[in-house]
């Protein structure tokens, strides 16, 4: 069965973006926030296998989403998704226990690898 | 301690003297190819190696000596006569034994491909001629095989305190990583890499560091040291996995918990076993009645030794009136020397352990070059401090170097001068009072001073003013000058970038001196002095405006009582005349730029001047006082007082006051 994939990012376009990246790679999309806040709700509601996070968001941030969503599974699987310039943010998400990170604009093969490595453990 | 590592270390420790053994050896094979004793003696260290390597299961080493034995087997039973091609051949065989040895000391694992080797060894022996060909002399490519410990090289305290927390399952990993050259966001990729590392044991230092790696700053690769029970492979694979983690290289360092009081009997069991098999296996080697001890406790032993002598010095300066006190000073005074002179000769080993390996340079180098050189070691069993010796090494071959490569004319144009073809290289050590003497003397072209001058001047080292007023001696020095090199062209041998500079450096961090002699035609002459042992020596304490100072005696070689009508003017310089030589006279006070009137001096009945050698200079150091003569224990200024003009540490004097050491080679 394909794993199951929220994608949170406030910009359409990168959603776009990275649910055909994804669905290419043989993942199943079942879920898209806009904000830090949406994507908590989500993850209670649908437990994805894989959350792909955007970091800059309204309402609640990229990084303070992961610190809600591990407190509710300690065990999500989390991605970030960043832009150049955002190190440290994407320092303290990883401090925070997401589990890696992609960098935009994404390539295709590195998101893959990236997400692929998550399930190969 | 873990058996098989204890095991392990005797391996090194004999294969390496093996080594050395079959290195001169296989020299000496060279000048005597019919001497049947020497084939024998190369015949049986290469046979230990392979008895002892095959009983530790390094095949590639086990093949390489039986392959090599069996060549020697051949020269033995006259089936085949010694040329330079059998020596070259011997001797890439050697390097290779000392590559795959350095492979397993690093890696736990043969690594060097003898393949190519093999296959020749292999011709020769069916006596295939066709390939006398030039051997490829064996190289340190592979990035697999580049030390790199020295970037995550620990201090002492780190040291105690990482060894203090391991336990005996634990191995001290040095790694590597390196990341793709596309990587995005290093700094996060960084930090997942010592965050994995942090999850994997306990990381005992990186470079770059944390806060390095969250700003960026580095390149590559990230250096661990890690701590951990966890084994090499497992390691290697956790780092290899995250992503942009192009190559993750391991080397194991040999550091084991030692000496833990309890060892399990389990342990201590099969302890005994090993040792045993290792009697059966390797039954010829004498194992002398000595004890390996680290080096850092007798560096301990010295700082106590120190500390003692402070106090002992503190004692005798109440100066009480009593026959018990003056009774107990004498013998704790006695006791201490002793202890010191023990201390000291303990830590002594001959200066051999490093000339031993210039024989095999100056042979391949002069091949090289197509020179003829013989070199001639005297006094290789003169006694250095440990600490000293390694570090003589690199400087030593750097002038070595130099003799083969500058100094030593080709055959022919050493015939053309009158010369013997062959040019002769001497090295050799003495004991010179309280100082070591090393001399590399060669027979060479000498240095030619123009052209030294011609140099500095295009460096911009001096102006052609100042060369004109040069003495020759100067000229000479200017080769220590750092940006100096006489080679025209960089070549293989000596031009590396590193001048003579570097030599004189690593000498004066030791405490030494090195000088130059050269004759145009004749020979140059390099003379490395060094102090017996560096922590603590005898000193005179002089005054000089109210403090207290120590001149080390070394550097001392008489003290005077001047009346001012001997003092003459020299070029408005003063100075006195002694047996015959014109010494200057310096003030003390004005080289350490005290804030004081000069000059008061000349009002004096008697002035007391120090004679002060440096070299072979002579200069008077004018002080206020001279007090006595007593050891001192010399210690640092510390790391943000290095490099004090004139001052070169400082000691603890009886009533528990600190007096500067002066540091008058400079001053000289």
């Amino acid at each position: 069965m394909s794993k199951r994939v929220l994608v949170v990012d406030d910009a359409a376009f990168m959603r776009m973006m990275i649910k055909n990246i994804l669905i290419d790679g043989g993942f199943e999309i079942v879920g898209e926030a806009e904000t830090g806040r949406d994507a908590i709700e989500l993850y209670k509601e649908l437990k994805p296998d894989l959350v792909t996070m955007d970091i800059t968001m309204p309402e609640m941030d990229g990084i303070d989403a992961v610190k809600e969503i591990l407190e509710i599974d300690k065990d999500a699987k989390i991605i970030m998704c960043s832009a150049m310039g955002q190190q440290a943010m994407v320092i303290d998400a990883i401090q925070a226990g997401a589990k890696d990170f992609v960098v935009k604009p994404f390539k295709p093969d590195r998101v893959l690898a990236a997400v692929n490595k998550l399930f190969n453990e | 301690m873990d058996t098989k590592d204890q095991y392990l270390q005797m391996f090194f420790d004999e294969s390496a003297e093996y080594l050395q053994q079959l290195n001169e050896n296989v020299l000496l094979l060279e000048e005597h190819p019919e001497d049947e004793e020497i084939i024998n003696a190369v015949f049986r260290a290469a046979h230990s190696v392979k008895g002892m390597s095959a009983t530790m299961g390094y095949e590639r080493l086990t093949d390489l000596t039986h392959r090599m034995e069996s060549i020697l087997a051949k020269v033995r039973n006259k089936e085949m006569t010694i040329n330079e091609f059998i020596i070259d051949t011997l001797f890439s065989g050697l390097d290779y034994i000392k590559l795959l040895l350095d492979d397993i000391r690093n890696n736990g694992e043969e690594r060097t491909d003898i393949s190519d080797y093999l296959s020749k060894l292999e011709k020769i022996l069916n006596n295939d001629i066709s390939i006398q060909e030039v051997l490829v002399k064996p190289e340190k490519t592979d990035l697999n095989l580049q030390d790199f410990t020295g970037m995550i090289a620990l201090t002492e305290e780190e040291k105690e305190e990482i060894y203090n927390k391991m336990t005996s399952n634990d191995r001290i990993y040095n790694i590597r990583v390196i990341l793709a050259e596309d990587c995005l966001l290093k700094n996060v990729r960084g930090y997942m890499i010592l965050k994995k590392a942090q999850e994997l044991g306990y990381l005992a230092k990186s470079n770059p560091d944390q806060r390095e790696i969250e700003d960026e700053d580095f390149g590559d690769s990230i250096y661990i040291k890690l701590i951990s029970a966890l084994k090499e492979k497992q390691i290697q694979e956790e780092l290899a996995d995250i992503i942009d983690v192009e190559q993750v290289i391991i080397h194991v360092e040999d550091y084991k918990v030692e000496e833990k009081a309890v060892v399990e009997q389990q342990e201590a069991k099969s302890l005994v076993d090993s040792i045993k098999k290792q009697k059966d296996g390797l039954a010829n080697i004498q194992v002398s009645p000595t004890v390996r001890v680290d080096i850092k406790k007798l560096d301990t032993l010295m700082n106590m030794v120190g500390e003692l002598l402070i106090n002992k010095t503190r004692l005798e300066g109440l100066n009480i009136d009593s026959d018990v006190y003056q009774d107990i000073i004498q013998q704790l005074d006695r006791v201490t020397q002793d202890l010191h002179h023990t201390v000291m000769q303990i830590r002594m080993v001959p200066i051999g352990g490093i000339f031993n390996r210039f024989p095999r340079m100056v042979r391949d180098l002069s091949k090289e070059l197509d020179k003829k050189i013989d070199l001639i070691i005297e006094g290789a069993d003169t006694e250095l401090d440990r600490s000293l010796i390694d570090e003589l090494g690199d400087p030593l071959m750097h002038i070595i170097r130099n003799s083969i490569d500058h100094g030593i004319e080709k055959p022919a144009e050493r015939e053309r001068k009158g010369k013997p073809a062959t040019g002769n290289i001497l090295l050799q050590a003495y004991q010179k009072g309280s100082e070591i003497i090393i001399e590399v003397e060669d027979d060479g072209a000498g240095i030619n001073t123009e052209k030294v001058i011609e140099k500095a001047i295009e460096k911009g080292i001096i102006t052609p003013d100042e060369a004109s007023q040069m003495e020759e001696r100067d000229k000479l020095n200017l080769i220590f000058h750092p940006g100096f090199s006489t080679s025209e062209e960089v070549t293989d041998i000596s031009g590396r970038g590193v001048g003579m500079d570097v030599v004189r450096n690593v000498v004066e961090t030791l405490d030494g001196q090195v000088f130059v002699e050269s004759e145009l035609g004749v020979g140059t002459r390099f003379t490395i002095s060094l102090p017996l042992t560096l922590a603590i020596t005898q000193a005179l304490m002089v005054v000089i405006n109210n403090e207290v100072y120590a001149i080390p005696l070394g550097s001392i070689s008489e003290t005077l009582l001047v009346a001012p009508e001997e003092i003459i003017q020299v070029r408005g310089q003063d100075v006195i005349l002694l047996r015959e030589s014109t010494i200057p006279l310096v003030e003390a006070a004005r080289q350490l730029n005290l804030d004081i009137e000069y000059g008061k001096y000349r009002q004096l009945e008697e002035i007391p001047v120090v004679i002060i050698n440096s070299g072979e200079r002579q200069i008077g150091l004018i002080v206020d006082q001279m007090l006595n003569q007593q050891e001192i224990v010399i210690k640092s200024l510390g790391k943000f007082l290095v490099n004090i003009k004139n001052i070169s540490g400082a000691t603890i004097v009886g009533d528990g006051d600190v007096a500067l050491i002066l540091d008058v080679r400079n001053i000289a």
